[in-house]
């Protein structure tokens, strides 16, 4: 046992030893978080502006002085740029067709004098459907104009028939137990596990593939060292470098306003099993992919599909039943789901202690595994 | 160099790297099945197929609490259980142990029915639901605001039988038009332009890196075929391997998750083919620097993470402000995403995106003269 420690950690010095001399991998996992979250903090900016310039046309067919309120509230919305105004429904059709604009707003002939007499009418709305987000907030833009109007109609009592309007009898009022905003940070928890993850994907990489590439691996397992040390000190040394970037993630999320309610302890401990269990499937998955620019690739093709199904991005409970069931075999879910929920909820040890066993369990099935098909193909 | 011998070289490549493709079992497992299928089968199992509908909020156990227990109240909970919305709405709970239970798993949101309810709708003023949410299931919140709010809109209290108009409470109804299509059909567009480029940029960059490390690509450059040659011969196997790829997204999503596209598979494959050029092209230049493998995978992942967040995958365009928003302007695969997801999505005619195609054909040739002209400087090098 005294033996296996010592080349254990005989082995981990190694591999620090030889990451802090090669300047592009040690300059890697320190930029490699940082330009992930920074791609990911610009889509959360984007999502979450206040205010967008997305481009919308009009066409007032009515040209009343109701239409004129509607048209006054729907230039000054935050959300849309109404920047051309145009005579017909074809132009209008034709602008979002051409891409020029991303949503056309008509309002027919008779609108105004509709809303006046029977107190109901309507208005046309196109928009670019092949956009993903841009049609919804055209339509938001155009709702919270309607609405706006409506209430300076029934305030000025200019439209009779329209007082007592009500939008909707029921109004729901959402509260995250954390306390934080409902919209605040959806992504940054996930892109630590998923850093955690790639990094520890890359690290396998340096540890194995590209040793054997060198042919110092077959040097180093014919030396008195036991395979299951050698690995054992890779893993060690694995979780010092995942240890480094989760302190470099904890202070970008600290930097960007992120409150870590749960206990920091928690996230290393979390982090470690899954870089743990990430390696210890590199290790059986490099037992039989000998390159390691097919790993990587291997890595990045798998990365994709990882921010779906691993409640990196989404949270497995959200997903579809397929979606669900394949994501709850995947010991990484539960790796995210228990840094979410120490990041965002503050539970203790026993709220994650069966994330913890999972991937834990996961870990200790993989291993022996990998160090059979060491040998195996040896 | 005749016209004849430029055509047999570029065979001849083609033909070499068709071979070498053969050989390397882990290289087509990866580049046609790995890939494309990874990719296609997350989104479909992720978020449904496209003839599918699922509700996120339908298999959430969710405690319901009626604190005002009127008729109005009883009403809501008849209403959301039979929605389809919320399958596993538990009553029973009293409301300090629930919003207790929150974050342990058992149930992750508690809908709550205050005292008074009944009584605000019966005088007009509208009543309130507040909704405790575990906020460590992302985006939950919103999703059971949204379903609330879309099953309670026209809630009438004095009503048994609600009515079934949807929508239509406010007097101006908004007439929504415009092509409609599931989010499947969406993802198939975001996942094809993942595939095209993600595999394509390996297989151009990745390849010439990996022939330089071997020291095959420097016996190839200082052999009798010409540069031209050489890299339109790696341009049409790249191209074979990229329609074989366009295929197999397009099937596996049409015949397995039901999308239907509102293009001809032709299209949807020649414009596939053309963001593969592009990238090629792209592809190219950065082989043509003399990166090692390692540093080319690396260079892929960031273009990919980076074409993530401006070229319109996730985001649109419009959505972005500044600097982000320039970037996004200038990046030719942000034209190509466009024309591919206006072409398969609403069924535009290539021929109205005349500009958006020039500019990717522009890029592309760019590329490719950039790519040529540093290829032929080493090339020099090597044979001097």
């Amino acid at each position: 046992m005294k033996e296996l420690v010592r080349d254990s950690f005989a082995v981990t010095v190694k591999e620090l030893k030889e990451l802090s001399r090669d300047p592009v991998s040690l300059a890697l996992t320190i930029m490699f978080p940082i330009l992930l979250i920074s791609i990911f903090v610009v889509i959360s900016q984007a999502f979450g502006a206040s205010s967008y310039n997305i481009p919308v046309v009009v066409a007032d067919l009515d040209g009343s002085s109701v239409s004129k309120v509607l048209l006054d509230k729907l230039t000054t919305s935050p959300l849309i740029r109404v920047n051309q105004f145009v005579q017909t429904d074809e132009q209008a059709v034709q602008a979002v067709q051409s891409g020029m604009a991303t949503g056309a707003v008509i309002i027919p002939k008779g609108f105004g004098q509709a809303l006046l007499s029977s107190g109901h009418t309507y208005v046309i709305l196109q928009t670019d459907n092949s956009k993903l987000t841009a049609p919804l907030l055209v339509n938001a833009a155009l709702s919270s104009s309607i609405q706006a109007m409506l209430d300076e109609a029934t305030q000025t009592g200019y439209t009779g028939a329209l007082s007592g309007f009500k939008a909707a009898p029921v109004d729901v009022i959402i509260r995250p137990i954390s306390g934080r905003p409902p919209s605040g940070d959806p992504f940054l928890p996930g892109m630590l596990g998923m850093i955690t993850i790639l990094g520890a994907f890359d690290d396998i990489v340096n540890a194995i593939t590209r040793e054997r590439e060198r042919g110092t691996f077959p040097r180093l397992v014919l030396t008195p060292i036991n395979i299951f040390s050698v690995y054992m000190g890779k893993m060690s040394s694995t979780v010092v470098i995942n240890a480094v970037r989760t302190t470099l993630m904890l202070i970008i999320f600290a930097l960007s306003g992120l409150v870590i309610r749960g206990n920091i302890i928690f996230i290393y401990l979390t982090t470690s099993l899954i870089a743990v269990f990430t390696l210890s499937l590199g290790l059986v998955i490099s037992s039989r992919v000998r390159s390691s620019s097919t790993l990587t690739i291997l890595e990045i093709a798998l990365t994709f599909p990882l921010f779906q199904l691993s409640g990196a991005v989404s949270s497995a409970e959200t997903l579809a039943p397929e979606g669900r069931a394949l994501a709850y075999s995947l010991p990484w879910t539960y790796g995210n789901d228990a840094i979410r929920r120490i990041i965002y909820l503050g539970v203790g040890f026993n709220a994650i202690a069966v994330d913890i066993l999972v991937l834990l369990l996961s870990s200790l099935v993989l291993l022996p595994i990998a160090t059979l098909l060491a040998k195996r193909t040896m | 160099m005749s016209k004849s011998k430029f055509l047999s070289d570029t065979l001849a490549v083609t033909i070499n790297e068709f071979r070498v493709l053969r050989r390397n079992r882990t290289a087509i497992l990866l580049s046609l099945v790995v890939i494309p299928f990874f990719f296609t089968a997350a989104l479909g199992v992720g978020s449904g197929g496209a003839g599918t509908s699922y509700s996120v909020t339908a298999k959430i156990p969710i405690a319901f609490i009626d604190d005002d227990q009127t008729v109005a109240s009883g009403r809501v909970y008849a209403i959301l259980a039979r929605s389809g919305d919320f399958h596993q709405l538990i009553q029973g709970y009293r409301e300090d142990n629930a919003i207790a239970t929150l974050g342990t798993g058992k149930i992750y949101a508690v809908i709550v029915i205050p005292k008074g309810f009944q009584d605000r709708l019966l005088n007009d003023q509208v009543g309130h639901i507040t909704v405790y949410v575990d906020d460590s299931v992302a985006d939950l919140g919103s999703a059971i605001q949204g379903n609330l709010l879309k099953n309670l809109q026209d809630f009438n209290p004095r009503l048994e039988v609600q009515p079934v108009r949807v929508g239509v409470s406010s007097p101006i109804e908004i007439v929504a038009r415009g092509v409609k299509f599931s989010g499947f059909d969406v993802g198939l567009t975001v996942i094809l332009g993942l595939v095209i480029i993600f595999a394509t940029f390996y297989e151009i960059a990745g390849g010439i890196s990996r022939e330089s490390e071997e020291g095959t690509y420097a016996r190839l450059a200082v052999s009798p075929i010409g540069l031209g040659a050489i890299m339109a011969g790696k341009t049409f196997y790249d191209l074979g391997l990229n329609a074989v790829r366009a295929l197999i997204v397009c099937a596996l999503a049409v015949y397995g998750y039901g999308a239907r596209p509102n293009t001809d598979l032709l299209t949807i494959v020649g414009l596939s083919l053309l963001m593969a050029l592009l990238t090629m092209g792209f592809g190219f230049i950065i082989s043509a620097l003399g990166l090692g493998v390692r540093a080319v995978i690396i260079v892929e992942f960031f273009l990919v993470l980076f074409l993530f967040a401006f070229s319109g995958f996730i985001i649109d365009r419009e959505l972005l402000t500044g600097f982000s928003k320039t970037i996004s302007y200038s990046l030719p695969w942000a034209y190509g995403i466009e024309v591919i997801r206006r072409a398969v999505l609403i069924g535009q005619p290539l021929w109205t995106m005349a500009n958006q195609l020039m500019f990717v054909v522009v890029s592309t040739v760019v590329f490719y003269g950039i790519a040529y002209f540093v290829l032929k400087i080493s090339r020099e090098r090597l044979v001097i």
